[in-house]
């Protein structure tokens, strides 16, 4: 099966003022169709900047990034946005809703550069409001809704554009333990649903449990790759130990 | 209509952020309305003095022979319009011709008995010139001439004069005082008369009232012994004919055996072109600070908004729009800032012109002159474009560099932003 999105050796090096911070070294992985992927590890692990590279939002100091083969390292600022528009949605830990556009404008907001037609779009916003159970809310402005619903919004307006990858950030970190479980359940249904593929960054165990695998990060180096088998539905936990010492048995990352 | 997805969102854009547009508006409308009182007092000051110059003078257009602009003030009595009345027969059926009246002006010296000046004497059509100093196109305004005290010229009248008020309180003469006029004819004889000072006048003109007298032109025809007129005298039904009427007037005295020549009134107005000129650069000084101050502010506010809407730049960035979209997108919403603060400006500044010209600003009297006046506002189309005009040009300047500062975000900085 071939990977939607495979890093090879990617690094990122980010300078504070004269100080270079090494984000991220050499991280090899791939993500295949389907998958509901974890990237888990402390803050300032090295996740959001992990997701932000796959999520063509910017680029690695040395590595290449492949999403459907196509390398997105290198590319040009617009080529960039087209691929975003085109394959990638996101969904942030602090929802980012725009304050002044009513649910369904938010929602909306995406599809206005990719289909013209007013009809269609409506179709397709309402559609997406409704795999999040918001149909009720459509003409509620941000601030007239709350934590969990905001983020329903946000998922809605990630998925209207039926991308290859949506990316979330911490999607529950704002959110309380309960609602956080409701919105990942969302987002775990339209998974299995629609086949989309979901990557997100997230500390808390009990996210992790719902992942179909983890990966772990710490010091932005890959720690752990927990292995999900495809072929048999089975979760195996993996070691970086195990990985090591049985490299060349499996195609592992690193 | 289709409007392109940046308008759109612009529009949205500006009028959910209820809060910064009207901060913003309001920058662009106290800008505009400044545009528009300033230049509408510019304006009506133009005008008042443009037609109490034709009023009280000049009229529209002068008629002379051949010659007398160049050589006149030297050689007066040779350049005459012999037969003044066949000329004034051609010129007065012409459209929005009102009337043309005729004028002799020399010099001379008159004296009281205990005084003598020189004086600048022009003979006139009593009659004509009643109707050239009444000013109709003007609300409330003065006629070009005023009697300050006694009577003005009437068509009965023969031995009289009116002394312009400069002149009268030089000589001490008044009302009723009688005085001799001394003259050289047109063949270099000299004459006098015994007048009576029939009434004291006064114009805009300072300068004019301290040296002028009117008499009836037929005594003054008599008085240098000729027939004839130096300058015929022509007014229109508005100054905005002028330069049609003189192709027509052009048109017609080459048709005739006489030579002539004419001036329109602004070839005329000296001192009206130089008032223009100078009141006209401190009006641009002015309409180029006040651009500056709209700039200024506009470009604060969007700079401001840009800061407070960072995340969302970030946020709609990585949905996949373009650098040039979010660019787009500022500039449109400058551009409407800039359309509805003009819009904004020129309700509210034509309100306010209307109200301050319902009760009108006194002036003092401008140099040279010696009667203040009431100055309105006056609101011309122009006027308007010009407000609206640098409204938006002035917020799309301002909303360039902010836009471009935007578009350059970078998105993970952006989407960090708090």
């Amino acid at each position: 099966m071939k990977p939607v999105v495979k890093t090879e050796q990617v690094s990122k090096i980010f300078l504070l003022g004269k100080t270079k911070v090494q984000a991220l070294s050499d991280i090899s992985i791939e993500v295949f169709e389907g998958e509901f992927l974890a990237i888990a590890g402390p803050s300032g692990s090295g996740k959001t900047t992990l997701l932000n590279l796959i999520g063509c939002i910017d680029q690695p100091t040395k590595g290449t990034i492949r999403i459907d083969d196509e390398t997105v390292t290198g590319l040009s600022s617009n080529r960039l946005a087209d691929i975003r528009l085109a394959k990638l949605s996101f969904i942030f830990q602090t929802f980012n809703l725009i304050p002044v556009l009513s649910a369904y404008e938010n929602v909306e907001y995406p599809l206005l550069k990719m289909i013209k037609n007013k009809n269609e779009r409506s179709r397709r916003v309402r559609d997406s409001l409704k795999n999040v159970g918001l149909e009720k809310y459509m003409k509620h402005r941000p601030d007239e809704l709350s934590g969990g619903q905001r983020q329903r919004v946000a998922i809605a307006r990630a998925l209207v554009t039926k991308p290859r990858i949506i990316l979330a950030d911490e999607p529950t970190a704002n959110l309380d333990q309960k609602t956080g479980e409701d919105v990942l359940n969302i987002m775990k249904n339209i998974n299995e649903d629609q086949n989309t593929l979901f990557i997100f960054s997230t500390h808390d165990p009990k996210v992790m449990q719902m992942a179909s695998r983890i990966i772990r990060i710490t010091d932005g180096r890959v720690a752990d790759y927990n292995h999900f088998d495809r072929r048999t539905g089975e979760k195996k936990l993996f070691s970086s130990e195990y990985i090591i010492r049985n490299k060349g048995r499996r195609d592992l990352d690193r | 209509m289709k409007l392109p997805i940046s308008i759109k969102l612009a529009i949205r854009n500006v009028f959910r952020n209820k809060i910064r547009t009207l901060i913003t508006l309001a920058a662009i409308a106290f800008g505009s309305v400044s545009i528009i009182i300033a230049g509408g007092f510019f304006e009506d000051t133009f005008m008042q003095m443009r037609e109490a110059v034709i009023h009280s003078h000049l009229g529209h257009i002068q008629i002379y022979a051949e010659g007398y602009n160049d050589h006149g003030s030297s050689a007066p009595f040779d350049y005459l319009i012999e037969d003044p009345d066949s000329v004034i027969q051609k010129i007065a059926p012409l459209d929005h011709v009102k009337l043309v009246t005729p004028r002799i002006s020399f010099s001379g010296m008159i004296s009281t008995g205990d005084n003598t000046v020189s004086v600048f004497c022009q003979g006139v059509d009593p009659e004509g010139e009643s109707i050239l100093n009444k000013i109709e196109t003007i609300k409330d305004a003065e006629t070009g001439l005023a009697i300050q005290e006694g009577l003005n010229l009437t068509k009965e009248d023969k031995f009289d004069v009116i002394l312009g008020r400069g002149l009268a309180k030089n000589l001490d003469a008044k009302p009723g005082d009688s005085l001799v006029l001394l003259t050289n004819t047109v063949e270099g004889s000299l004459n006098a008369f015994d007048m009576n000072v029939k009434g004291i006048f006064f114009t805009a003109s300072k300068e004019f009232d301290d040296r002028a007298l009117m008499l009836p032109i037929s005594m003054a025809q008599k008085l240098i012994r000729t027939q004839g007129a130096q300058t015929l005298v022509v007014l229109l039904d508005h100054t905005r004919n002028t330069a049609l009427v003189k192709e027509v007037i052009l048109k017609t005295i080459q048709t005739m055996d006489v030579k002539l020549e004419i001036r329109t009134w602004n070839q005329l107005a000296d001192f009206y072109n130089k008032t223009v000129e100078l009141y006209g650069r401190q009006f641009f000084i002015l309409k180029f600070i006040i651009t500056i101050i709209v700039i200024l502010s506009i470009f604060n506010t969007i700079n401001m908004a840009i800061w407070e809407r960072t995340r969302e730049i970030g946020t709609i960035m990585a949905m996949g729009y373009k650098k040039i979209d979010i660019m787009k997108l500022f500039l449109a919403e400058g551009f409407i800032l800039g359309f509805l603060g003009g819009i904004a400006g020129i309700a509210i500044g034509t309100m306010l012109a209307w109200i301050i010209s319902f009760f009108g600003i006194p002036m003092p009297p401008p140099p040279g002159a010696t009667v203040g006046w009431t100055a309105f506002i006056k609101v011309v189309p122009d006027l308007l474009l010009t407000s609206m005009t640098i409204s938006v040009i002035a917020s799309l300047l301002s909303s360039f560099y902010p836009a471009f500062k935007a578009s350059n975000l970078i998105i993970t900085d952006a989407l960090r932003h708090y």
